[in-house]
């Protein structure tokens, strides 16, 4: 891998909440248009991750580089790189006082003083490419968790970021709402984002993640393509999780590894 | 001496349920008193025109006087709370201490007391009008009041529009102007509101000092009159008058503002 492609860098992150150890030595070097999948049992720092790479959370040390830009130096426009990062949450933090249109809208005219005609333009066609034109000037609580998530998403785009973050944007929904999120990041990934995303979703991993990086107790335990690591874990702790995951009516302990 | 309790929870199983807020069957409390209030306000100057008409056409410049302290004193009273509630959330150590310190002073002392130090014992150093000095007392008392009414409003806003503000590129002023006040707004009215109609109750307090609101025209006609009840009755009637339309202002109020939360 050529350091010099990599648009994320974490270079040996700690981070703890009290105690507990949330991150322990993470090295993660990403590549402009790489889609990297995170995948972990619950409470292996996955999201902790994927949040300190959008200074959400404080580190304890290591340095995180964005775009050649110490991303925890104080003397860094942190609001600045955060503008290149697209993120969406697990649970969409649409504005809630605001149409659709306005949610996607607010950003670009008061951040980078595009005027309002521009914006509304960029705001439709992006719209558009999510499926959810036509419910422009519906209010939040009047959409669905998956067509929340598609504006969710939507507005993350709006600022043009050159990375998308995802932090576990399936997770809320009920099942027949997961496709149509999934298909809209698969058509982003495409386009040729460099993405990041936190989910269990396997088919999604196959489709599009370049690799995918595993994570248990705080640190990364397994980075392998998605076809060694379905099909050949080499980690047992990966291969448990997947066995969990795969057949989740089936939970054999870990005698039968 | 106290009864036994199990015959206090045996008896509770009998009462019937306590009808609901929203179910006014035919007429609500607030209809009711409304109109008794004002068939009293005219049927008494009608039937009796000395002394209620007299009182009647005495008290209602004091009604502006008392509109004119409560209107400066809230709108200074939900800056004050502004800055206060943005203080007592505030990362920074020193302006959250001043908030804090403000709101434990300004809460530990009655109303009355702080009036009569900001009207006589400033009074020594500085001299401003009465009304001045009133509306100063009344905003810095309400301020503090306010301020917690702002930062429950404030904090009751989901951290994760916070996050989502910030990961657009916003700061944290930007987010709390852009995303969270108009959204804290929703909550932090109605409680403003009742302030509003508590506070303007409370400004009767100011008739001590020589300010000439509703309580003290009504205090110099009986005074003079010696009708003391029958100017009492009009006062209270007035009062509550007010605060009833007010009250129902502030209800209407509440439903227009959560538009965005209804499907």
């Amino acid at each position: 891998m050529n350091a010099a492609d990599s648009i994320i860098r974490l270079h040996r992150v700690n981070k703890s909440f009290g105690e507990f150890k949330a991150l322990i030595d993470i090295d993660l070097d990403i590549n402009i248009g790489e889609k990297v999948v995170v995948m972990g049992p619950s409470g292996s720092g996955k999201s902790t991750l994927l949040r300190t790479i959008n200074r959400l959370e404080p580190i304890d040390s290591g340095t995180i580089t964005i775009n050649g830009s110490d991303l925890y130096s104080p003397k860094e426009d942190i609001n600045r790189i955060r503008m290149e990062l697209g993120m969406v949450f697990q649970s969409f933090n649409l504005f809630r006082h605001k149409s659709v249109l306005d949610n996607l809208t607010l950003a670009p005219m008061k951040l980078k003083r595009i005027p309002r005609d521009q914006t509304e333009a960029l705001a439709l066609t992006l719209l558009d490419k999510v499926g959810m034109r036509d419910r422009a000037s519906h209010y939040p609580v009047q959409l669905s968790g998956g067509q929340q998530q598609r504006v969710a998403i939507a507005r993350a785009l709006m600022m043009e970021p050159k990375i998308m973050l995802f932090d576990e944007p399936t997770s809320a929904l009920d099942p027949e709402m997961i496709n149509e999120v999934l298909t809209v990041m698969v058509s982003l990934a495409r386009e040729g984002m460099t993405m990041v995303v936190v989910t269990h979703e396997m088919g999604f991993a196959r489709e599009v993640a370049d690799r995918v990086v595993f994570m248990d107790g705080g640190a990364i335990v397994e980075e392998a393509s998605p076809e060694a690591f379905f099909t050949q874990p080499r980690n047992p702790r990966s291969r448990i999780f997947l066995q969990q995951v795969l057949n989740p009516y089936f939970r054999s302990g870990p005698r039968s590894v | 001496m106290p009864e036994p309790k199990s015959f206090k929870t045996e008896a509770k199983d009998h009462t019937p349920p306590v009808p609901s807020p929203d179910n006014h069957g035919l007429i609500s409390a607030w209809t009711i008193a409304l109109c008794v209030t004002i068939a009293l306000i005219i049927l008494l100057p009608w039937m009796q025109p000395d002394p209620y008409l007299n009182i009647l056409r005495f008290i209602p410049d004091g009604i502006w006087v008392t509109f004119e302290i409560t209107v400066l004193s809230i709108s200074l009273a939900i800056v004050i709370g502004l800055l206060t509630g943005l203080g007592r959330i505030s990362s920074n150590r020193f302006i959250n201490l001043i908030a804090s310190l403000y709101v434990e002073v300004v809460r530990g002392i009655p109303l009355l007391v702080q009036l009569f130090y900001i009207y006589y014992a400033l009074g020594r150093f500085i001299r401003v009008p009465d009304l001045v000095a009133a509306v100063i007392a009344m905003a810095f008392c309400y301020g503090a009041y306010m301020g917690e009414v702002f930062r429950a409003g404030i904090k009751s806003i989901n951290y994760g529009q916070v996050e989502a503000s910030l990961s657009l590129g916003f700061n944290h002023r930007q987010t709390m102007v852009y995303v969270i006040l108009p959204q804290a707004w929703r909550t932090i009215m109605p409680p403003v509101g009742n302030e509003f109609i508590a506070l303007l109750k409370d400004t009767s307090l100011v008739s001590i000092l020589a300010v000439a609101d509703i309580l003290r025209r009504g205090r110099e006609y009986a005074a003079e009159s010696f009708n003391y009840f029958e100017t009492y009755t009009m006062i209270a009637l007035i009062y509550l008058l007010i605060t009833l339309i007010l009250s129902k202002l502030i209800a209407i109020m509440e439903l227009r503002l959560s538009y965005y939360e209804r499907r």
